[in-house]
């Protein structure tokens, strides 16, 4: 008979990004219970939407739940918004909504994966990653004219065109970011020391993905067929080379080799919607108010986006539903660490790549 | 081992890929959003971007007459742009790249919106009572 620990490991600790906050009971170093709470900043932003704000300001409000996948909520909610009002959306503008959306997988994909080379005690592969995202970053920004905060998707469009300058420079760029992300891939699949750390750690198998629902690179590293981009068309995924990356293995290790995948497809997609941009509008005028509800699933960086919208032809919407990926992988994750070493904790809660300011908002 | 032992001599002789960034300078890429700049002469007074302003950085007073007056708070604004593309004027409101400066001493936003609702009312009130 071990002693009994309580370990509270959050919602501020180094070894985590976001603020989340598990306690963990433990015998000797292997943990038998856990308790999660995922409350600690929140928001009061589904609130706000339903009554401070009209349904055109809407969009710029839900941008703000997260600075990593602020391009999804968006496109979630001009997406839902758009269904709802019978919109016809041109289709540049679904181009140029693509070509955001995918770089912003990019970048979100490098930070995740660079978050877990730290935690693994891999300083130096971090600092690369982080390097090479930094492209990502600066061509978004030269795209959307802001760093973290595009507010490009709008009802009916997108804000901004893309210039022939802007395009050329995109082009030239991400010819070098797609050989500096082949050579990431390279380390994250091949590294001797990596695989050590995390070949069997934080095993998710098939029927646990589909028995907890996992969404996101979890479920595919784990075997599970699911993503929002191949099952339904909000985006013209296919017609630009969309390729579905699943894994067998279900731990740290293949997690990170479908984001690395990931990143790489999202790359020539984003290449590809850059040959062939058709010419035309960007933007239709919306009139008239929603009437009715709809939903929507988007595929963010960290798996399925749900959004439901209710309007009842006024300015200010009934109701905005918001369920991010993250809180739908909290419950896989619980069943994980009972039995599990504490020491492996941390990799594996990263290893989710959790974003608590969706989850709370 | 050969490898890394290359890659070490190199990167010891490359240069940082980081920007010294007081001796060198850092600009925004042409496009970047930064703040609304006003032109009152150009102005209809239609107040539209006061509407779709998300954050509500446009505020406007109303004096008895009638008059309005234009009041931004560059500290609340989130640079989105809503309120350029709203306005019917070309040239009213544009979108420069530079940003707001930090200050230390901010505008009492909360006592002018305050003022503005309730410069507002005085305003339908008084027109009320000259229809009436």
């Amino acid at each position: 008979m071990g002693k009994r620990i309580t370990v509270p490991f959050g919602s501020q600790h180094v070894a985590l990004p976001e603020p989340i906050k598990f306690v963990f009971q433990t015998e000797n170093e292997k943990i038998t219970s856990v308790e999660v709470d995922v409350g600690y900043v929140h928001r009061g932003i589904e609130k706000a939407c339903q009554t401070k704000f009209k349904y055109t300001q809407v969009g710029y409000v839900v941008a703000r739940v997260c600075g990593l996948c602020s391009i999804s909520h968006t496109l979630g909610y001009v997406t839902a918004v758009e269904r709802l009002m019978g919109v016809e959306v041109p289709k540049r503008a679904l181009y140029l909504r693509l070509i955001v959306s995918e770089l912003d997988r990019v970048h979100s994909h490098l930070l995740a994966m660079g978050h877990t080379a730290e935690v693994a005690g891999y300083e130096n592969l971090f600092m690369q990653t982080f390097r090479y995202r930094e492209t990502a970053m600066e061509l978004l920004e030269l795209l959307t004219g802001n760093r973290v905060q595009y507010d490009y998707a709008t009802i009916g469009g997108v804000n901004r065109d893309l210039t022939p300058d802007v395009a050329k420079t995109l082009k030239e760029r991400l010819k070098e970011l797609k050989e500096r992300c082949l050579w990431i891939k390279d380390v994250f699949e091949n590294d001797f020391t990596l695989k050590l750390r995390w070949k069997g750690v934080g095993v998710v198998t098939k029927e646990m993905a589909k028995r907890f629902n996992v969404v996101g690179p979890p479920a595919r590293a784990a075997g599970l067929e699911t993503d929002c981009r191949a099952e339904f068309n909000y985006l013209p995924f296919k017609e630009l080379g969309f390729k579905l990356v699943v894994r067998n293995g279900g731990d740290i290790y293949d997690r990170n080799l479908v984001r690395a995948y990931e990143v790489i497809n999202s790359i020539e997609m984003v290449e590809n919607a850059l040959e062939g941009l058709p010419e035309g509008d960007v933007k239709v005028a919306v009139k008239g108010l929603p009437d009715g509800e709809s939903f929507v699933r988007v595929e963010a960086p960290r798996g399925e986006l749900f959004y439901y919208v209710k309007g009842s032809k006024k300015m200010v919407l009934d109701r905005v539903r918001i369920r991010v990926p993250t809180f739908a992988n909290i419950p896989v994750m619980k069943e994980l660490f009972v039995g599990m070493d504490y020491a492996d904790v941390p990799a594996t809660v990263i290893s989710f790549d959790p974003c608590l300011s969706c989850t709370a908002r | 081992m050969k490898e890394m032992l290359i890659q070490s001599i190199k990167n010891l002789f490359s240069k940082p890929e980081t920007v010294l960034y007081p001796a060198e300078p850092s600009p925004p890429p042409p496009g970047y959003r930064g703040l609304i700049v006003y032109e009152e002469s150009l102005c209809i007074f239609c107040t539209k971007c006061e509407l779709v302003c998300p954050p509500g950085a446009i505020r406007f007073t109303y004096t008895d007459d009638g008059k309005k007056k234009f009041h931004y708070n560059p500290y609340l604004c989130i640079y989105c742009g809503e309120c350029v593309r709203a306005c019917p004027k070309p040239g009213c409101l544009t979108q420069v790249e530079e940003t707001a400066p930090p200050e230390t001493s901010p505008p009492d936003w909360d006592s002018l919106e305050r003022e503005a609702e309730e410069s507002k009312k005085r305003f339908l009130a008084s027109r009320k009572k000259k229809k009436g």
